[in-house]
C-alpha cells in the first residue's frame, strides 16, 4: 500500500513538474527563511546563557524620577553599593562593581607598548558571579593580590607570544606594576560583557582621583547573585529605598534586573530593546511561513482538480474517506519533508551571508536536541496546516461527481482569498520595508544641528592638560586646520547628565530637570560649526571663561529665565553666569531627542581633541601626525572622523532593515509563485473555451481583459488591506523617534504599482503562450 | 438481488427541475444479464448509479441482496460496493498515475489482501482479459479497447456479485466492443449478475433481458428466451 502511495505521489509530481516544483520550492523558501529567522533568534535570546546559574544574577540599576514625571533609568550606580548590599541582605552571595576602563591605557610588558581600550575593572567576586572560564592561574580568586591583572588568551598572546603569561609584569600607562595571575578564555560572542583584560577595584582609585564612598555619583555597574531559590521581586522592594534611605531628596529608586535580559531588553520603559527587533522577526518568520503555507494550498487545491478522478475511482473502487485525507495528509507532509531537506541545504549556503548581514556568529543547532525538536514540530505543523485544506476538499468528492463529468462544487473563491492574504501580508511587509528605509535614511542624512563632516577627533589616555596647550599651539600652524578644540565628549554620545543646577526663578526641587552637561574648550562652538543664537562661545579673548555657561536652546525654554544672557546659574559648586545661547543641536543618536544642556569649561576634565580639516584631508592628516609625532613622541597617534561614529550609530538599525528588505523580497517571490499558480490555473481550465472561440475566429484580446480585469480586482484588494495594515503597524513604530518623517503616499502607490504590474505580466504570459498553441492540440487533451 | 420501488430522481438546478427517474418499479434476479436502453437523456445513467450506490434516490426504496439500502451513510456504502460491485464505464476511468498492474490491484489494496495473493490474482484477470503482456504499461499507452479490458479486469477482481456496466462499447470500434461484450457475457455465464446500458441493439442481443427507458419511466421489459 505505501509503496503504491509513494508511486502515485511520485509520478504525479513528475507528471506536473512546473506545479510540484513551486509548490516544493515555495515551502523550502519559507521554511528556510523561519530557520533563518529562529537561528537568529535563538542565538539573540541565548545570550549571556553560559553563566552557571545565570538566573541568580541580577543587574542592579537607578530609576531617577524627575519632576516632570520622567524616569530615567541607568545601568550607573554609587561606588558603595554593591559591598553595602552585600553586607545588609544575606540572600546576596556576591557582588561586584564593573566599570570599563575610560579611555585607552598603554600596556608595556616585555619592553613592547600597546595601547588598550577594552579592560574592566571588577570586585573580586566578578569571578564568582560570571564563569567565564579561567585557563591558566589563579583559578580560585585571581584577584588574591592587589597589583593582578587577568588577561585573555586573546590579549595574553598579544603581549608575550608563545610566553607562559602567568607571573609576567604588565605596566600600566608607565606608572603601575602588574602581575599576570591568570589568562581567561576570551568572552564568546554572545557574552553581553566583553573585555580583554581585567583589573582589580583598586586601580580605579590609583588612576583617577574619585570619592569612592559617595552615594551621590553613580558611575558603576552593579551586579549580584543571590541564593538559590530568592525571590527577586521581593529583594527588588527591598532595595527599592536603599539609596533615598542613605541621601535625603534624593530621586533614584533601586530596582533589579535578571542579567538574562541585558542583552535584549531596555531598563528604560519608554526605549524599545531588541527584543522589539526579536519580536518582529518572529512575526516576520510567522508570517512567510503562513504565505508559504497558503501557498501551498493554494497550488494544491488547483492541482485538485486534475487528481479529481483519481480521488473518484478510489472511491468506486472501495476508499474510505478516511483514508484519503491520511492520503493527502501525508502527501502534505511528504512534500514538506523533501522542502526543510531543501531548506536545510538552503540554510546551510546561506548561513554565512546571514551570518554577516546580523553581524553574528550563527550556525545550524544540528546538536541543539530543543532546537530540532521545534523544528520538526514547525516543519509537521506546517504539512499539516498546508496540506489540511486540499486534504479535506480533495477527499470529499463523490465520485459521482467525477463520473458524470460535471463540475465540482468549486475552490475557486477559497483560492483567490488565499492569494489575497497572501499579497496582503506581502504588500504589507514591502511597504513597511519602504518606510523603515526611508527613516533611517532620514536619520542618516538629517541635520544634526552641526557640520559632522571634515571633523577628526583624538582621544588622550591620560596626560591630557600637559600635551594638550602645546598640541594645540601647533596644530593650529598647520595649513589646512581651521579650530582646534577639546572637550570631556564628543556630541555623538554625551552622558554626563547632572539635576543639580539652580538659577534665579527656580521654583525648588518641584522643577528638577535632569541636564546634560559637557565640559568643552574655546572654540568648541566655531570648530563643530553650531549656531550661536545670543551672546558668544567660549573664547581666549575673554580670559579664563572659566565660570561661564553656555547653554542649548532646550535648556533655555526650560529654565524660563528672563534675559538669559548675563543671568547666573549655579552647578554643583560653580556658579557663574550665561553667556550665550547655542541653537539645539543632536548629541545623541536621532532616536533620542535634544535634551537641556548645559556648556562650561573645565579642563580638568579634558579627554578629546576635536579638529576641523579642510576637505584634502589625506596631506593634512599626514602634517597632523608629523605635529603629533614630534609633540608626543611615546605615544601611538590614533584618530576617528566623527562622522563616522554617526554612521556606527544606526548600524542595527540599517542591519535590521537590510535582512528586513531580504526577508520582504522572499516573501514576494512566494507570494508571486501564487499569484502564478492561480493565474496559470485559470487559464488552464479557460484553454478550452479560448481553443474554440479561436477556432471560431475570436481574438485573444477580449479574453486577456477579461482575465486581467479580474485578477486586478483581486490584487487591489489585498493592496488596499495591505495600505491600512501597514499604516497603523508604521506609525506605532515611528513613535519611538524623536525625530521621524511623515508616512508619504508615494510608497502606497508604489506598492500597487509593482504588484499590478506583476499581475499584468503574469497574465500576459500565459495567455502568450496558450495563443502560441494551435487549438488541436488543446482540444485534444481536454 | 435488486428491488427498487416507486423510485424517483429529480434534479434541482437554480431554476430548471429534471425528473430523470419517475416511479421506476424493477426486480433483478442473481445471474441475470439485463441491459437498459433507450433515448438520450432518458434516464439510463442516473438508475444505473443509483443501483450502484454511486448516488442517492430523491424517493423510494432500493433493496440490495435483500437489505433496504438507499439510507446507508457513504461509508456503508462504500464498504458494499467493494465487496459486491464491479464498475465498467463508457470512458474508462483509470488512474493516469498507476501501470496497468495497479490499476487492476487497487481494488484489492481497500480488501486486505495479502501481497502475494494480490499478485496471483491480478496476473490472473490480466490473463484473462488477455492483457498480461501490458502490465507495467501506463493507460495513456494502450488503445481504448485495451484500456476497456483493463478496467473489466478491475471490476472482476474482487469477484463481485454484479457488475454495473455504463456505455461499455460506447468508445470502442466494433472490433474491440465485440471482444468487451465476449469478456462481460463469459463473465455472466460463470454466475455474475451484469446489468448493463447501450445504445447498440446487437449489445443488447447479449442480455437475458432489456428495459426500455423513457423520460424516466420503464416502457417495456423484453424477457429474450436464448436459444
Ligand atoms: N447533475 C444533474 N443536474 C441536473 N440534471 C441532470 C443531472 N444529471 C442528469 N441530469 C438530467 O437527468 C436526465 C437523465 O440523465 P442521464 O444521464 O441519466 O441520461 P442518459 O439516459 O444516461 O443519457 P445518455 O444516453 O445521453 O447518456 C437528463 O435530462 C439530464 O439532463
Ligand atoms: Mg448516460
Amino acid at each position: 500500500m505505501l509503496k503504491i502511495l509513494l508511486n502515485t505521489v511520485l509520478r504525479s509530481l513528475y507528471r506536473q513538474k512546473a506545479y510540484s516544483l513551486m509548490n516544493i520550492l515555495g515551502l523550502a523558501t519559507g521554511v528556510t527563511c523561519t530557520l533563518l529567522i529562529l537561528i537568529w533568534v535563538e542565538y539573540e535570546t541565548g545570550f549571556d546563557k553560559f553563566h552557571e546559574d545565570i538566573d541568580q544574577v541580577y543587574s542592579v540599576y537607578e530609576n531617577q524620577n524627575y519632576a516632570d514625571g520622567d524616569v530615567f533609568s541607568v545601568y550607573s550606580t554609587p561606588a558603595p553599593l554593591a559591598e553595602s548590599i552585600k553586607r545588609t541582605f544575606p540572600e546576596i552571595k556576591y557582588s561586584t562593581r564593573m566599570v570599563t576602563t575610560w579611555g585607552q591605557l598603554i600596556l608595556s610588558a616585555d619592553g613592547k607598548s600597546f595601547v588598550e581600550d577594552g579592560g574592566k575593572i571588577v570586585d573580586a567576586d566578578f569571578f564568582q558571579i560570571f564563569t567565564f572560564p579561567i585557563v591558566e592561574g589563579e583559578k580560585e580568586n585571581p584577584f588574591k593580590e592587589e597589583n593582578s591583572i587577568v588577561l585573555t588568551e586573546k590579549l595574553a598572546q598579544k603581549l608575550f607570544g608563545e610566553l607562559d603569561p602567568i607571573g609576567r609584569k604588565i605596566e600600566i600607562n608607565s606608572k603601575f606594576d602588574y602581575v599576570v595571575s591568570a589568562v581567561i578564555q576570551n568572552p564568546p560572542a554572545n557574552s553581553s560583557i566583553t573585555f580583554d583584560f581585567i583589573l582589580p577595584f583598586q586601580f580605579f582609585g590609583k588612576l583617577w582621583s574619585y570619592d569612592l564612598n559617595d552615594w551621590e555619583a553613580n558611575t558603576f555597574h552593579t551586579f549580584i547573585k543571590v541564593e538559590e531559590g530568592v525571590d527577586s521581586d521581593d529583594l527588588a522592594a527591598q532595595l527599592q529605598t536603599y539609596i533615598k534611605d542613605r541621601i535625603k531628596n534624593s530621586n533614584v529608586d533601586l530596582d533589579l534586573q535578571a542579567f538574562v535580559k541585558y542583552h535584549l531588553y531596555a531598563i528604560n520603559t519608554n526605549k524599545v530593546g531588541s527584543i522589539w527587533y526579536v519580536r518582529v522577526f518572529l512575526l516576520v518568520a510567522v508570517l512567510i511561513l503562513l504565505i508559504a503555507c497558503f501557498n501551498y494550498m493554494n497550488l494544491a487545491t488547483a492541482r485538485s482538480e486534475r487528481r479529481a478522478k483519481e480521488v473518484a475511482i478510489r472511491k468506486v473502487v472501495g476508499a474510505q474517506r478516511k483514508g484519503l485525507i491520511g492520503l493527502f495528509l501525508g502527501e502534505s507532509i511528504f512534500f514538506t519533508l523533501i522542502s526543510l531537506g531543501i531548506a536545510v541545504v538552503l540554510v546551510e549556503l546561506l548561513l554565512p551571508v546571514f551570518s554577516d548581514l546580523t553581524d553574528r556568529d550563527l550556525s545550524l543547532g544540528i546538536n541543539n536536541i530543543k532546537f530540532l525538536f521545534s523544528v520538526s514540530g514547525i516543519v509537521l505543523l506546517t504539512g499539516i496546516v498546508s496540506g489540511s485544506y486540499p486534504a479535506l476538499f480533495l477527499s470529499s468528492f463523490l465520485p459521482i461527481h467525477v463520473i458524470k463529468g460535471i463540475s465540482r462544487k468549486d475552490s475557486a473563491l477559497l483560492r483567490k482569498v488565499l492569494v489575497v492574504i497572501q499579497f496582503s501580508m506581502s504588500i504589507s511587509l514591502f511597504i513597511c520595508s519602504g518606510i523603515i528605509y526611508q527613516q533611517l535614511k532620514f536619520l542618516r542624512e538629517s541635520d544634526v544641528g552641526y557640520n559632522k563632516s571634515d571633523l577628526i577627533y583624538i582621544e588622550m589616555a591620560d596626560d591630557f592638560n600637559s600635551i594638550y596647550p602645546k598640541l594645540k599651539n601647533e596644530l593650529t600652524k598647520i595649513q589646512g586646520v581651521y579650530w582646534v578644540t577639546a572637550a570631556n565628549q564628543m556630541p555623538v554620545n554625551f552622558t554626563n547628565s547632572t539635576w543639580d543646577v539652580d538659577w534665579p526663578g527656580k521654583i525648588k526641587d518641584s522643577e528638577d530637570i535632569l541636564f546634560q552637561l559637557s565640559f568643552v574648550d574655546y572654540d568648541f562652538i566655531e570648530t563643530f560649526e553650531m549656531d550661536v543664537i545670543q551672546g558668544r562661545g567660549f573664547s581666549k579673548l575673554h580670559g579664563g571663561d572659566s565660570l561661564k555657561f553656555i547653554i542649548n536652546e532646550s535648556a533655555a525654554e526650560k529654565m524660563n529665565m528672563v534675559h538669559i544672557i548675563g543671568e547666573p546659574l549655579q552647578i554643583w559648586d560653580y556658579s557663574g553666569e550665561v553667556i550665550g545661547i547655542v541653537k539645539d543641536f543632536n548629541f545623541n543618536s536621532l532616536q533620542v531627542g535634544v535634551e537641556p544642556l548645559i556648556m562650561m569649561r573645565n579642563p580638568a576634565a579634558f579627554k578629546y581633541i576635536a579638529i576641523r580639516i579642510g576637505e584634502d584631508v589625506e596631506p593634512i592628516l599626514n602634517k597632523i601626525r608629523t605635529v603629533w609625532d614630534s609633540t608626543v613622541p611615546d605615544i601611538p597617534f590614533t584618530y576617528r572622523f566623527l562622522e563616522e561614529d554617526f554612521k556606527y550609530f544606526y548600524t542595527a538599525e540599517s542591519r535590521m532593515s537590510k535582512i528586513f528588505i531580504s526577508f520582504t523580497i522572499i516573501a514576494f517571490i512566494i507570494s508571486y509563485l501564487g499569484l502564478f499558480g492561480l493565474v496559470s490555473f485559470v487559464t488552464e481550465r479557460k484553454s478550452r473555451e479560448m481553443a474554440l472561440r479561436k477556432v471560431f475566429g475570436a481574438n485573444m484580446d477580449t479574453v486577456f481583459q477579461l482575465l486581467l480585469k479580474e485578477f486586478f480586482k483581486w490584487v487591489m484588494l489585498s493592496n488596499f488591506i495591505a495600505w491600512v495594515l501597514s499604516f497603523f503597524v508604521m506609525e506605532w513604530w515611528l513613535k519611538g523617534f524623536a525625530y521621524r518623517i511623515d508616512i508619504g503616499i508615494g510608497i502606497f502607490i508604489l506598492s500597487g504599482f509593482v504588484s499590478l504590474l506583476i499581475t499584468f505580466l503574469t497574465v500576459y504570459q500565459q495567455i502568450w503562450k496558450l495563443a502560441l498553441k494551435t487549438p488541436v492540440r488543446v482540444l485534444k487533451y481536454e | 438481488m435488486i428491488n427498487t420501488k416507486n423510485l424517483i430522481k429529480v434534479f434541482r438546478t437554480d431554476e430548471v427541475e429534471t425528473t430523470a427517474l419517475n416511479n421506476v418499479n424493477l426486480e433483478i434476479n442473481k445471474g441475470e444479464f439485463v441491459a437498459i436502453m433507450g433515448p438520450s437523456g432518458c434516464g439510463k445513467s442516473t438508475l444505473l448509479n443509483i443501483i450502484g450506490l454511486l448516488d442517492n434516490p430523491s424517493e423510494g426504496e432500493l433493496h440490495f441482496n435483500g437489505y433496504q439500502v438507499e439510507n446507508y451513510t457513504e461509508r456503508q456504502r462504500t464498504n458494499l460496493r467493494k465487496e459486491n460491485i464491479g464498475f465498467v464505464f463508457q470512458s474508462f476511468n483509470l488512474i493516469d498515475e498507476l501501470t496497468v498492474f495497479e490499476n487492476v490491484e487497487l481494488p484489492l489494496l481497500y480488501m486486505k489482501v495479502s501481497g502475494a495473493e494480490r499478485k496471483r490474482r491480478v496476473n490472473e484477470a490480466l490473463e484473462r482479459m488477455n492483457i498480461a503482456h501490458r502490465a507495467k504499461h501506463f493507460p495513456q499507452q494502450l488503445s481504448g479497447g485495451q484500456q476497456q479490458r483493463v478496467a473489466i479486469a478491475r471490476a472482476v477482481i474482487s469477484n463481485p456479485k454484479l457488475i454495473l456496466a455504463d456505455e461499455p462499447t460506447g468508445n470502442l470500434d466494433s472490433a474491440n466492443g465485440e471482444e468487451v461484450m465476449n469478456l462481460l457475457t463469459q463473465l455472466n455465464e460463470e454466475g455474475t449478475t451484469i446489468i448493463m446500458v447501450t445504445h447498440s441493439p446487437s449489445d443488447a442481443d447479449r442480455s437475458h433481458r432489456i428495459i426500455q427507458l423513457f423520460d424516466g419511466h420503464i416502457v417495456t421489459e423484453n424477457m429474450r428466451q436464448k436459444l
